[in-house]
């Protein structure tokens, strides 16, 4: 029996963006904005779902009078990526077989 | 990048690879640090060999330089700060050793320069009093309480974080440095101060003036391919 996957992380910008996280301690908005190809409004809404889903930190402060958000993956956001590496992992073995 | 598309497995797992790896090619240390550094305690060592083997002076402390460099320091980390878009893991680490560094060397300078006149007084509160005996003449000369070979210490500790990083950040030319800093430091124990002086200039500009250059050399390329 398959694990479900998670459904806040199966799909493309909002894994990509755990992905970008899962590597960095933080990152602002502006760098996941570049490598993700996404637009600004797109990439807000999904970084808010993966803060509700408690999956992200998100925390906005000035730097040199322009407005910051550092965004920062959260224990809870490690552990779902795991399990969800690992649905993959599940997925794709039984694929193979 | 779309939101709405359903993703297949194959699509998540490529999508994971490519967002990781676009981390791993973006990060690039600019070295400035280490070529400062490098740089100045090089320099500062170097003179201060030519000046003990050549007998001259320059009339003044050049080790004052590197006090003098703790200001282009901190525009480096203000500058690095302003452009940072991310802190990576082994960013934090870095910083976390190279303070620590910063620290103890601070702590190392404050000791040699106090233990002397602080274990002269010691002493003498206890009624005792250091002489040095001249074999020749039996002439006894009262001399302050110091630390043989000092910069032997600096060698060893200068090691610390140049390996660390090395290892850390598996940069070769850092941890052949680290290495270089330790032989250096055990040939210093069976060496005078002039030539110390001389190990620690070689020491410094090979752990880290040579591999800032490397780094440098590689932002600039990295740069010129982002525009």
């Amino acid at each position: 029996m398959f694990k479900d996957l998670d459904p806040i992380l199966h799909s493309q910008l909002r894994l990509a963006v755990i992905s970008l996280l899962i590597s960095v301690k933080e990152a602002d908005f502006s760098f996941i904005k570049e490598k993700t190809n996404a637009t600004a409004g797109n990439l807000s809404v999904q970084i808010q779902k993966l803060k509700e889903a408690g999956y992200v930190e998100v925390e906005k402060k000035f730097s040199n009078n322009y407005p910051l958000t550092t965004c920062k993956i959260t224990p809870k956001g490690i552990e779902a990526f795991e399990t969800y590496v690992k649905a993959l992992q599940e997925y794709l073995n039984a694929g193979k077989s | 990048m779309q939101n709405e598309h359903q993703l297949t497995e194959a699509e998540s797992l490529q999508i994971i690879t490519e967002m990781i790896g676009k981390v791993k090619s973006h990060f690039h240390e600019s070295g400035s640090g280490a070529i400062l550094w490098g740089s100045v305690i090089g320099f500062c060592s170097l003179m201060s060999f030519l000046q003990l083997y050549f007998h001259f002076s320059i009339g003044f402390d050049i080790w004052i330089l590197s006090l003098v460099a703790i200001i282009p320091q901190l525009f480096i980390v203000w500058n690095n700060r302003r452009k940072r878009t991310i802190e990576t893991y082994s960013e934090a680490a870095m910083n976390a050793v190279w303070s620590t560094f910063a620290i103890v060397l601070f702590g190392l300078i404050l000791y040699l320069n106090l233990i002397g006149n602080i274990s002269k007084q010691l002493m003498l509160n206890e009624q005792q009093l250091l002489l040095m005996k001249n074999t020749q003449t039996g002439e006894l000369k009262e001399i302050v309480p110091f630390v043989l070979s000092s910069n032997s210490l600096f060698l060893l500790i200068y090691a610390f974080p140049t390996l660390a990083t090395g290892f850390i950040r598996k940069f070769k030319p850092m941890i052949l440095g680290g290495i270089l800093c330790m032989l250096c430091f055990v040939a210093s124990l069976f060496l005078n101060t002039t030539f110390d002086f001389l190990l620690q200039a070689i020491a410094v500009i090979v752990s880290w003036l040579i591999p800032g250059l490397i780094l440098r050399n590689r932002y600039v390329k990295q740069q010129m391919g982002n525009v």
